[in-house]
């Protein structure tokens, strides 16, 4: 149980910091869209059960915290972990530079999807599209740089809760 | 040959159950999921707004007294100002009340001022809006108007406990009826673009063909007060281009946003008040 509880934690901690980063690009006009983060260290190192409870959780604190329906990270988020569970016996997943480069192509795929998913309903949905290629390119930059850190606290964060649920409660057996 | 569970076995399979199921779970489930999920991520919200208020106040302790003297000087000289003003808009709100009960004119809303700090700010390509710190527990109903000194910020587009969400006047979601300064024919204004290190922008729809602007001669674009929402005469932007339409009978333009919608840090709420209940003053 704890291992989700953790995940989820770090997950939080995640969206905090990224709310705080767009609170403070707001006025420059950039947005910095992290979706790969909340699934990629869960798919690619942790079991199916708790990695996909957590990027789920993960989904669904966005989804409450975004104007779009309620759902949509959830779905979008589920199918990449799925996606990357899949698919992570056959690739380097211990190696970092690969989970940057895995983290980068999922953040454009997610990237797409949403901008595919909301600019129907935008007025000029063409014009928009230099301004997504801005946020887009700060996304990956703020993703090549948070990806290792992030990847690093969850296993920490781990560690710390596994020596904790593990530690003697001096109770006699 | 190794046993695998269903769902190991058939991820995508998996996916697609729960996406079904998901796409059956009722309306109300979902309402209250996302309401607890949104209240669950408040307290950081708030937590991260009184630590940047308390970032502020340290910074400003560090104003020497001589500043802060010359900057109450500077407040007091505003002050007088406002006072004056203050009392001829009394004066017109008698006058007002006077020439609507002579002539049985219905009557303009009235508002409660709530003035609330921004808890955060969320400008992507996707959506522009604010988490404001008061909620609930200040009465802040949905749907009613936001204002800053610049003019028109937004409307509420969700109330929380302790927060709200404001929908920003640049959202491609949000219209509403506006007129040229000076002209009484509504005009049809939606949020629009918002280009990185520049203002945000809107776009005019059914703009009549004798009214023209331009980069070189702008024109004000305010509320029309239609529709019983926003007051009149609020500033939306600056009407900055207008050329005629497809369809050969209105023009349709672009609107210029003011700079600062991204980098609010306090706004006001208008709350609307019952039709017998006494107006409050401002504050």
């Amino acid at each position: 149980m704890h291992r989700p509880l953790t995940l989820a934690v770090t997950l939080v901690l995640l969206w905090a910091i990224l709310a705080e980063l767009n609170h403070a690009l707001s006025g420059l006009h950039f947005h910095v869209f992290g979706g790969a983060l909340f699934v990629a260290s869960a798919a690619l190192h942790q079991p199916l059960r708790p990695g996909l409870a957590a990027s789920l959780f993960g989904g669904l604190v966005c989804d409450a915290n975004t104007p779009v329906a309620f759902g949509t990270h959830f779905v979008l988020f589920a199918a990449a972990h799925l996606f990357l569970h899949r698919v992570r016996d056959r690739v380097p997943r211990q190696d970092p530079v690969f989970a940057i480069v895995v983290v980068l192509l999922l953040n454009l795929a997610l990237f797409l999807a949403f901008s595919l998913l909301l600019l129907p309903a935008s007025p000029a949905s063409f014009v928009v599209w230099p301004r997504l290629l801005a946020d887009l390119i700060a996304s990956q930059l703020v993703l090549a740089f948070a990806t290792p850190w992030f990847f690093a606290l969850q296993d920490r964060a781990l560690a710390l809760a596994e020596k904790l649920a593990n530690r003697p409660t001096g109770r006699p057996a | 040959m190794s046993f695998k569970r269903f769902d190991q076995a058939n991820p995508f399979l998996t996916l697609g159950i729960v996406v079904a199921a998901w796409l059956l779970v009722p309306a109300v489930v979902k309402t209250f999921a996302r309401a607890s999920f949104f209240e669950l991520t408040a307290p950081v919200t708030l937590a991260a707004s009184k630590v940047r208020d308390l970032q502020e106040f340290w910074s400003l302790n560090l104003h020497s007294k001589t500043e802060l003297i010359e900057a109450g000087r500077d407040l007091a000289r505003i002050n007088a100002s406002y006072e004056v003003a203050v009392q001829q808009n009394a004066e017109l709100h008698s006058e007002i009340a006077r020439l609507e009960s002579l002539l049985r004119l219905p009557s303009f809303s009235a508002y409660r001022y709530e003035h609330a700090r921004v808890a955060r700010r969320d400008f992507s390509a996707w959506w522009q809006r604010l988490v404001i710190r008061k909620g609930r527990n200040f009465g802040i109903p949905v749907g009613a108007p936001v204002v800053f000194t610049g003019g028109v910020v937004g409307r509420i587009s969700e109330v929380h406990a302790t927060t709200a969400v404001v929908e920003l006047v640049s959202s491609a979601s949000f219209r509403l009826a506006g007129v040229v300064e000076g002209d009484t024919r509504p005009i049809s204004f939606q949020g629009g673009v918002n280009p990185t290190f520049a203002p945000p922008r809107g776009v005019v729809e059914l703009m009549p063909l004798d009214l023209a602007a331009s980069p070189l001669s702008p024109k004000r674009l305010v509320t029309s007060g239609f529709g019983g929402v926003f007051p009149p005469g609020l500033t939306l932007g600056t009407v900055v281009r207008a050329e005629l339409g497809s369809d050969g009978l209105f023009k349709s333009g672009e609107v210029r946003l003011d700079e600062r919608l991204g980098s609010l840090t306090e706004v006001t709420v208008l709350v609307p008040l019952a039709p017998d209940a006494p107006a409050r003053p401002a504050g």
